[in-house]
């Protein structure tokens, strides 16, 4: 009762309340700040689908058309041709990222691990067709060493990455 | 008619830039105040607030107030349009006027001229300065009934209730600093803290506390800012306005806090004094421009508005009324008494 008085008249819980903000000012925000600090996608990432390379940067796509079957939104236009060694790559590669959900089926049906998902995040353009990707974008090099990114990289934008 | 050099400065040039820097002090002031908020309550909330705009973002107020120029300028049909147009006027001008009473800080003797650091004297200024800046409730009564809508209205029916039940425990309190001083003059309040050689705010803790709390809710600011509760009424007695009619009223918001903060400072932690006033080996502080002292005295305040929105909740708004008339006022009343008995006993 008399505690009661006395955190009444003192305003003590007032005063509890204003050193709890004051103790938030003084910690570390929480805000990251994003063209030049970046966070790191998580492990299972869903980015943008790339085609990607072997160790001796062959190409593994072998135009089986698989993830064009598999599709459930009919992203992928692929064109397959036979090259010099007599095996199977694709001449034609479209995919429509406007139709993409990210279900992940083309991964998951993709018999030479070919196409997976990279942790590109950044999908806005400024024009509707940029959306269409085709086969070079897809095997876009610089982009798969990095695994995301890429031209942000290249261009010295991107100070810091942040786990 | 001849003039001497002397006749054009000190009857004219000098009170000019007095006056214009009591006006463009607060405005200044205004623009900072609007970084120091988002900035502030961004870092309470873990967040980094707006950082872009030149160094730390502190020419984001300025890139807002662009923006509000550029904005249309809408005025409802139903409207009445001259009241309309006079409340935002009516806001901030009653809050500058009343910046020409309070000292920015000490006297300083220039050859034989004394120069002062306030526009005008006047052995009523404290009344002078509470009535003026109670002005400001016209042009929310009358911004809330022109604009002819339900919010605006509600807003403002609110504001005046609020502003009414606030303006007794603050008259009050200032009552008390009256007594002590023997003087409604600004100046001279500050110069008896002088030589008293100390701030009233700790003679009189009581009346520092309670005039903060009705400063608080005198300028509809958080926990107290139910005429503009963004919640219920979608943005309280300026809905209606748009453009830099809505800027009047965000500078006249800025402008009563730091008119409120001004005379908290004046009042009860001594104007242009330095800290220590009377300590034998800090007397140097003398030495520094009353201008210094007040600033920082001004800016602590500032950011103890901010701070205090960042903490505390809203009130409910009977409890608001009750606050005031269960609370404040008796308390208030109490404090008069005992703060008249020991000035009589002393």
């Amino acid at each position: 009762m008399i505690i009661k008085f006395i955190k009444k008249v003192f305003l003590i819980d007032l005063i509890i309340g204003l050193l709890v903000t004051l103790k938030y000012t003084l910690l570390p925000k929480a805000t990251i700040q994003y063209p030049e600090k970046v966070k790191q996608p998580s492990e299972r990432f869903r980015g943008l689908l790339r085609l990607y390379r072997n160790e001796e940067g062959k190409p593994l796509c072998i135009a089986c058309k698989m993830c064009q079957r598999t599709c459930p939104q009919n992203c992928f236009d692929i064109e397959g041709q036979k090259d010099e060694s007599n095996k199977m790559r694709p001449v034609k590669f479209d995919w429509i990222l406007e139709r993409c959900s990210f279900c992940g089926f083309c991964v998951e049906a993709c018999p030479s691990d070919a196409i997976r998902f990279s942790k590109e995040f950044r999908l806005s353009t400024l024009e509707r067709s940029k959306l269409i990707f085709g086969i070079s974008q897809m095997y876009n090099d610089y982009d798969v060493q990095n695994h995301f990114l890429g031209d942000s990289i290249k261009a010295g934008k991107i100070k810091e990455f942040i786990k | 008619m001849n003039f001497t050099m002397d006749d054009i400065i000190f009857t004219f040039l000098i009170p000019v830039a007095k006056i214009l820097f009591g006006i463009l002090f607060p405005m200044i002031m205004v623009v900072v105040m609007v970084w120091v908020e988002r900035r502030v309550v961004a870092i309470i909330q873990e967040r980094l607030g707006p950082n872009r705009v030149g160094f730390q973002g502190i020419f984001q107020p300025i890139a807002d107030a662009i923006k509000l120029f550029f904005k249309e300028d809408i005025v409802q049909r139903q409207s009445d349009k001259l009241v309309f147009n006079i409340a935002p006027v009516l806001t901030l001008a009653s809050i500058l006027l009343a910046f020409c009473f309070i000292p920015f800080g000490s006297s300083m003797m220039i050859g034989s001229y004394n120069l002062t650091f306030w526009v005008a004297e006047s052995p009523v200024g404290l009344m002078l300065v509470l009535g003026i800046s109670s002005i400001a409730v016209l042009g929310i009564i009358f911004a809330g009934w022109s604009s002819n809508s339900k919010y605006p209205l509600m807003g403002a029916l609110r504001g005046v209730v609020q502003l009414l039940s606030y303006e007794i425990p603050m008259g009050l309190t200032v009552l008390t600093v009256v007594f002590m001083s023997k003087s409604m003059n600004l100046v001279d309040i500050v110069k008896t803290q002088n030589e008293m050689g100390i701030w009233f705010a700790f003679l009189m803790p009581v009346s520092c506390v309670v005039f903060w709390i009705a400063a608080v809710a005198d300028t509809n600011r958080c926990p107290f800012d139910l005429p503009e509760g963004e919640s219920e009424l979608v943005a309280g007695f300026h809905t209606e306005y748009s453009g830099l009619k809505f800027g009047y009223f965000y500078m006249g918001e800025y402008a009563h806090m730091i008119l409120v903060s001004s005379l908290m400072v004046t009042l009860f932690f001594g104007g242009g004094l330095p800290f220590f006033p009377n300590v034998g080996f800090l007397s140097f502080l003398h030495y520094i421009p009353g201008f210094f002292w007040y600033f920082i005295k001004l800016m602590f305040f500032l950011y103890f508005y901010v701070w205090i929105r960042g903490t505390y909740p809203r009130y409910r708004f009977d409890e608001l009324i009750k606050l005031a008339w269960k609370w404040l006022i008796p308390l208030s009343l109490a404090n008069i008494l005992v703060v008249a008995l020991i000035r009589m006993l002393i």
